[in-house]
């Protein structure tokens, strides 16, 4: 065999060990998932009954509204915060900055259960802050445990962190001779984040709200611990209707869920793929 | 000392001669009338109980070896009376299902799928320890021998409650009476809440109802979910909703707080954290009248076995005193037979306690159904 084809081929065979597992583990999971959400329960063979039972239960509706609800807040909030602690990590120099910048990841590491019980400890209507409070007379109720405030402070927990490092990775690609150069030329601090941070940096934020959209969506051990009865989110009405036995409900959830996913990916896509003026030549 | 490539190697190839060998023995033992096989599941403190009572009852005399196939509960636990019921129907005999462990539910299941004829009977005059049994079994009588009790009570706060109701209306006027202070959990999470919304329900039909799993009883359940709903805004609240926690454990760490003074639990649950003094001494258990759902959990030996005289010798020494103080140190399960025989150190956890019955339910699917109800109709009352 001359060694051109040979170069062809090789690297198609070191891929398929990886793609014969992806096949496995991956797509066929989810083609068997979409074939089940197809699967009817009622009036058996195949048709929409599964989805049309979401669109058309308002109990269903609300559950997913409020799943929206809960992720496009923590979106926002996660981002938001975590923009701030990159751009203040970045540009000062100060000693607490070192120090968060060395303990921000801290909560990365720790397992993700662990996280949520001792949320729960400290939250919790007779949890830390409630005993703190009543060593001095008072009787603090947060109101957090079995609440969607709780969920959210949770996920901003898990998700500031993460954010966080992607932004600040975008943060420190930023010269400072351009931020000099544009000080030597007489520009305030507020003009120096609107002509030349942001530019270079709001595609990252985008990112990073694909992500933790993406995440948060399917959550399930933060919302099925903290979380009320109703309405529940949707990785809980998930696991609720798969206990009960309604797999091809469960399944077109998981569709469901993949979709406003997709949604999110196709933004991320689109951010990626622009370019800007001054980027093209 | 350096640890070598090599020797790793002999570790291991010593090991694999070791475990041929060792399977080769347990093979060619197999039909001798001495060696029997007990087949049980669940979590891991059955687990540990079983491995004690095993080695017990193996040390204790010469005529029969006894050897244990433990299957841990979520990894295939139902493909246990699934491979039963399939060696049963496909035609075997002489296999190593000598002794299954089973609930009296669990025997329901096999009785129906299978016939009288799956159990072989056990000579109960011969045993020694029979005597000693305190409870009979609702099903499978003479082939079915109970070794533990497992069961729902009212587990209240002491301190907060002195004279806790004895039953379901005083309950239920008590949860009124205190609003806040009561809580049970969904009934799809865990068997302490489920076992509360069953008996409301099932407490309004006729008792041969809980042992049935026809449709038709599900017409009559609309009293129960009246009553569940009427108690609805009496409960547990948080941030001023009422919410029902997840999990049996959900509730057990409101009482262990103080954040309620009652709920249904799990009796091993509670007394087994008392023991390990996560629950406080002051948190107490009653049974109610009409009662809330148990088991009770025992053995009888498949006809396809091989060694039925082991098994019954097992089933025996399950009734003894040395077994049952096992059973109640390692996983507080409720002896079945008279305290007064039992290790009075272990009994004092569970001396207060008097288990007159315990009141199997078996409604198949209906359970499912029940609990769809209640997540629709009364989890979304806010």
């Amino acid at each position: 065999m001359d060694q051109e084809r040979k170069n062809k081929i090789l690297p198609y065979l070191m891929l398929m060990p990886a793609m014969a597992i992806m096949a496995i583990v991956v797509i066929y999971p989810i083609f068997s998932c979409i074939a089940t959400s197809f699967t009817q329960e009622e009036a058996g063979g195949f048709g929409l009954e599964n989805y049309l039972y979401f669109l058309a239960d308002p109990m269903q509706l609300t559950n997913i509204g409020y799943t929206l609800a809960i992720v496009l807040v923590t979106v926002v909030l996660a981002v938001g915060i975590a923009y701030l602690l990159s751009i203040y990590l970045r540009f000062s120099n100060s000693r607490v900055s070192r120090w968060i910048g060395k303990l921000y990841l801290l909560p990365r590491f720790i397992p993700g259960l662990v996280a949520v019980n001792g949320m729960i400890t400290i939250i919790s209507n007779s949890g830390l802050l409630n005993r703190l409070s009543r060593l001095f007379g008072a009787d603090w109720q947060l109101g957090l445990i079995y609440d969607a405030k709780g969920i959210i402070l949770m996920n901003l927990w898990f998700n500031i962190p993460f954010a966080t490092m992607l932004m600040g990775a975008a943060m420190s690609a930023i010269n400072n001779s351009e931020i000099e150069a544009a000080k030597d030329v007489g520009a305030g601090k507020l003009r120096i984040f609107w002509k030349i941070i942001l530019p270079l940096t709001y595609r990252d934020i985008f990112i990073s709200a694909t992500f933790v959209f993406m995440s948060n969506i399917s959550s399930f051990t933060t919302p099925y611990l903290m979380g009320g009865n109703y309405p529940t989110m949707m990785g809980v009405t998930m696991y609720n209707l798969y206990g009960n036995q309604h797999f091809g409900r469960s399944a077109a959830l998981s569709v469901i869920m993949f979709i406003l996913s997709a949604l999110s990916a196709v933004m991320y896509i689109y951010v990626n793929m622009r370019k800007d003026q001054w980027e093209k030549n | 000392m350096k640890i070598t490539a090599k020797m790793v190697l002999g570790v291991l190839a010593g090991a694999m001669v070791l475990t041929t060998l060792t399977s080769c023995t347990s093979t060619a033992t197999a039909n001798d009338g001495k060696h029997f096989t007990i087949w049980a599941s669940g979590s891991d403190n059955v687990k540990v109980q079983f491995e004690q009572q095993v080695s017990q009852f193996n040390e204790s005399q010469d005529e029969y070896v006894a050897e244990l196939q433990f299957i841990t509960s979520g990894t295939g636990a139902e493909s246990l009376s699934s491979r039963l019921i399939a060696a049963y129907k496909s035609g075997q005999t002489n296999t190593d299902y000598d002794l299954i462990e089973a609930s009296d539910s669990e025997m329901v299941n096999y009785l129906n799928q299978c016939g009288e004829d799956f159990f072989v009977d056990v000579d109960t005059a011969s045993m020694e320890n029979y005597e000693n049994l305190n409870y009979q079994p609702s099903v499978g009588q003479g082939m079915f021998i109970p070794y533990r009790g497992t069961t729902v009570l009212l587990a209240y706060n002491s301190e907060t409650v002195p004279n806790p109701p004895t039953t379901t209306e005083e309950l239920y006027q008590w949860i009124k009476d205190n609003p806040g202070r009561f809580a049970y959990n969904t009934p799809s999470s865990g068997g302490a809440g489920s076992s509360f919304v069953q008996t409301s329900i099932y407490n309004f039909l006729p008792e041969e109802a809980l042992s049935s799993a026809d449709e038709k009883w599900s017409e009559e359940w609309d009293q129960g979910f009246d009553l569940l709903e009427s108690l609805h805004p009496y409960m547990y609240q948080s941030a001023g909703k009422v919410v029902y926690p997840n999990k049996n454990q959900g509730t057990l760490d409101l009482l262990a707080n103080f954040e309620i003074d009652m709920c249904p639990a799990w009796a091993d649950m509670v007394i087994s954290q008392k023991m390990q003094g996560t629950m406080p001494e002051s948190i107490q258990l009653v049974q109610l009248d009409p009662a809330f759902t148990g088991n009770l959990v025992g053995f009888a030996a498949p006809s396809i076995g091989s060694n039925s005289e082991g098994a019954q010798a097992f089933m025996d020494y399950m009734l003894s005193p040395e077994a049952q103080n096992i059973a109640l140190e390692s996983m507080a399960a409720l002896p079945v037979i008279d305290f007064s025989l039992l290790d009075a150190e272990l009994v004092k956890n569970i001396e207060s306690l008097n288990i007159s019955e315990f009141r199997s339910s078996s409604i198949g699917d209906l359970g499912t159904e029940i609990n769809e109800r209640w997540d629709r109709e009364i989890a979304t009352l806010g």
